[in-house]
């Protein structure tokens, strides 16, 4: 199990550490475990001790906090990109970068008036810059705030490769996808296990001639019913939206509505029917429930959307501006809305990454730390946060 | 063969030359390279009538001030030995340089205007003033020919030494006219715009009409000229299905009655709503600063695309719309 702490292990002592910690040397030869060493100034740049997202605030900027991991479980059963749990997981921890987009929505979201509509704010950027991530810092503080999460980790997944389509139950005229459904409904029972049992639905569900819930019963029964039977799992996701977008104006919680990807809900799908007609967005009925939602006819709570290129089908691959990717029609339903830019790294947050990367022992090659070799790494990923990434992993 | 051949040879030089067969002997070897008459080469080089050496090329007696539409008066196809740049064309080797001109098939392909340099049109115009008439002097800017003269006409006409003096490209007829200089209201150029289609320029204001379906120059002409009148009138006529035009239809952004409009109204009557505040109406609430401000930032960014000033507008407009810090 390797420390955690700014000072090297006995067992690593390569010289590339010893040169970037040359004015704790003699400290580092009596190796103890004690964390109160000084913080020497590349640790202070990197890292926070500031875990609590709510309290984040410009001084913060460029630096990473901590995200315990039992925490992670809870919040984020789907959410997380898959390069970044891959990191979580070699460096048994997880850390997210404090950047200007996130701290500019906390604020937003901080001074939100539940009793107006719901705001839409959408997160747009070059591909690679950070956009996921910054949503999940966004639902780590709103979980923290013990707000509801309405979290569709990639709504792309719902228009493409999607096998067993059947028709839909509830309206002839849609199709149902019960497996994307299903596990959706799982992660979403992970994440918000306390308020399924305080919330009560409001009407009488009939699933089929044996089985039905009654009005006043918890959200959690609609929810087990979607997981055990598959054939009603999108029915049973309709209702959950339906019952939250209805009851959070009632004030006992706060919602936040967040997607990513949100230009797959107005684009083309790549599915067909039997006889090879494509279906529309529309006749899903995932999408078509989801699209009522990012609608901002109801209050208590905030909608927080990320557009992705990545993913998405028939879009070019320079597309990232909100009219490129949404269309017409996605802009005209999402009007109006603050879009937010995430951009590529500034100097003192890329200088922050290189930072983290080194204390995780993660660059090993020897010029990875010196002047030359961080501007080398600088103009190969032109500042880009995922090109970085992908980089430093060959490092 | 070469062996009989050989002494036969000889015995055609004058008589000097055999007193001296043997030590004369090595002349002939001198002269053809290698005589050495191998087995597999039957055919004698000496039979073959000699070739004299290859000149330099004409360039290097070219002076710098020559006259050079002497030496391509026509057009002619490149010749390398007479054009004196050091010009490559063609696709390197790996690390290697474009062939050079000597025997390039690239140059030889390709259409030259060595016969046009500006001297030689120079000369051309010269040669051409005496059949032409003065201009007049009062049209002395591009902008008193266009206020005077707002239709060009372009037309070509083609000369060539053969059994006929007919050219079918001379019957184009090319019809340019600044749509600013016609008298259209707002209806009128965006009707005429869509009868065009292609043949309008969006960025030079510019409609080009060109004909080439009659046999004649003339007729083609009256034919230009009858369509921009029949342009010019039907545009300016409303047929009655045009007020079916839907919004796909429109070339630009218009905010009222867009859904645009509608989501900012609901959402504006909404907040109100939440604040008990119902004494309100619609033209009051669109008619706000803020309503305005947001109205213009969508019409930018529908019109001109997404752009950093687009975006970043409409994105201060909306907050200052829902009254966020």
């Amino acid at each position: 199990m390797r420390e955690r702490s700014g000072t090297p292990n006995l067992h690593e002592l390569d010289a590339g550490h010893f040169l970037h910690t040359g004015s704790q040397a003699p400290q580092n030869l009596a190796a103890h475990l004690d964390n109160q060493v000084p913080v020497e100034s590349p640790r202070a740049v990197s890292r926070t001790s500031e875990s609590d997202p709510a309290k984040h605030g410009e001084q913060h900027e460029g630096q990473h906090y901590n995200i315990p991991l039992q925490d992670l479980k809870a919040v984020f059963p789907h959410g997380l990109p898959p390069r970044f749990v891959m990191q979580v997981k070699t460096f048994n921890e997880a850390c997210l970068m404090v950047r200007k987009p996130a701290l500019e929505l906390l604020h937003y979201l901080k001074n939100t008036n539940f009793a107006h509509p719901a705001v839409r704010y959408v997160l747009y950027g070059e591909k690679g810059t950070g956009k996921t991530l910054s949503l999940c810092h966004i639902i780590h503080f709103c979980a923290k705030q013990d707000w509801l999460i309405l979290h569709i980790p990639d709504a792309h997944l719902w228009v493409k490769n999607c096998r067993n389509l059947l028709q839909s139950t509830y309206n002839k005229q849609r199709l149902d996808q019960p497996l994307e459904a299903s596990i959706w409904l799982k992660n979403f029972k992970t994440a918000n296990e306390r308020f399924l049992s305080q919330i009560k639905v409001q009407e009488k569900y009939v699933w089929n001639k044996r089985e039905s819930t009654e009005k006043g019963s918890p959200l959690g029964e609609v929810v087990e019913q979607g997981i055990t039977r598959v054939r009603n799992a999108t029915d049973a996701v309709g209702i959950v939206l339906k019952e939250l977008k209805r009851q959070s104006s009632s004030g006992i919680f706060h919602l936040l509505v967040a997607v990513d990807g949100v230009n797959a809900l107005w684009g083309r799908t790549t599915l067909k029917r039997e006889d090879k007609s494509p279906i529309a967005p529309e006749e899903l009925a995932l999408i078509y429930n989801l699209r009522k939602m990012v609608k901002n006819d109801w209050h208590g709570g905030a909608i927080v959307l990320t557009l992705s290129q990545t993913g998405s089908v028939f879009k070019p691959r320079k597309a990232f501006l909100p009219q490129e990717l949404l269309g017409k029609e996605g802009f005209d339903t999402l009007d109006p809305f603050i879009p937010i830019l995430v951009s590529n790294y500034n100097p003192k947050e890329f200088e922050s990454c290189i930072q983290y990367y080194l204390e995780n022992n993660w660059l090993q090659h020897e010029k990875a730390h010196t002047e030359d070799g961080k501007k080398e790494l600088l103009f190969l990923s032109n500042t880009n946060p995922g090109q970085l990434e992908r980089l430093c992993a060959y490092l | 063969m070469a062996a009989a051949v050989f002494p036969a040879w000889l015995a055609l030089q004058p008589g000097a030359r055999t007193l001296r067969a043997f030590s004369t002997a090595v002349s002939p070897a001198t002269r053809a390279p290698t005589p050495s008459p191998r087995t597999t080469e039957r055919t004698s080089k000496y039979e073959r009538p000699l070739r004299r050496k290859a000149l330099p090329p004409r360039t290097e007696k070219m002076a710098v001030d020559q006259d050079w539409p002497s030496v391509y008066p026509v057009a002619a196809p490149f010749k390398p030995s007479v054009v004196p740049l050091p010009v490559r064309m063609g696709y390197p080797v790996k690390s290697g340089v474009p062939m050079a001109k000597e025997g390039n098939l690239e140059l030889l392909k390709i259409p030259n205007f060595l016969h046009l340099t500006p001297v030689a049109i120079k000369k051309h115009c010269e040669a051409l003033k005496e059949f032409c008439t003065e201009w007049p002097a009062a049209l002395d800017n591009d902008e008193k020919c266009e206020k005077h003269f707002p239709v060009e006409i372009e037309t070509a006409d083609y000369v060539s030494a053969g059994p006929s003096v007919r050219n079918p490209k001379a019957r184009v007829v090319t019809l340019r006219v600044k749509l600013s200089s016609l008298n259209l209201d707002d209806h009128a150029k965006k009707k005429l715009i869509k009868l065009v289609g292609e043949r309008y320029c969006k960025t030079t204001d510019v409609l080009t009409i060109r004909t080439d379906r009659c046999p004649l120059k003339r007729q083609n002409y009256d034919y230009a000229v009858y369509l921009l009148t029949v342009l010019y009138h039907e545009s300016w006529k409303t047929e009655e299905w045009e007020k079916n035009k839907t919004e796909a239809d429109m070339e630009e952004y218009v905010w009222e009655n867009s859904s645009s409009e509608k989501n900012i109204l609901e959402t504006l009557l909404q907040i109100k709503a939440a604040e008990k505040n119902l004494e309100v109406n619609k033209e009051e609430l669109l008619g706000t600063k803020e309503v305005e401000d947001y109205r213009k930032s969508v019409v930018s960014l529908k019109n001109e695309g997404d752009n950093e000033s687009t975006l970043s507008q409409y994105k201060e407009s909306v907050k200052r719309l829902l009254n966020l810090t």
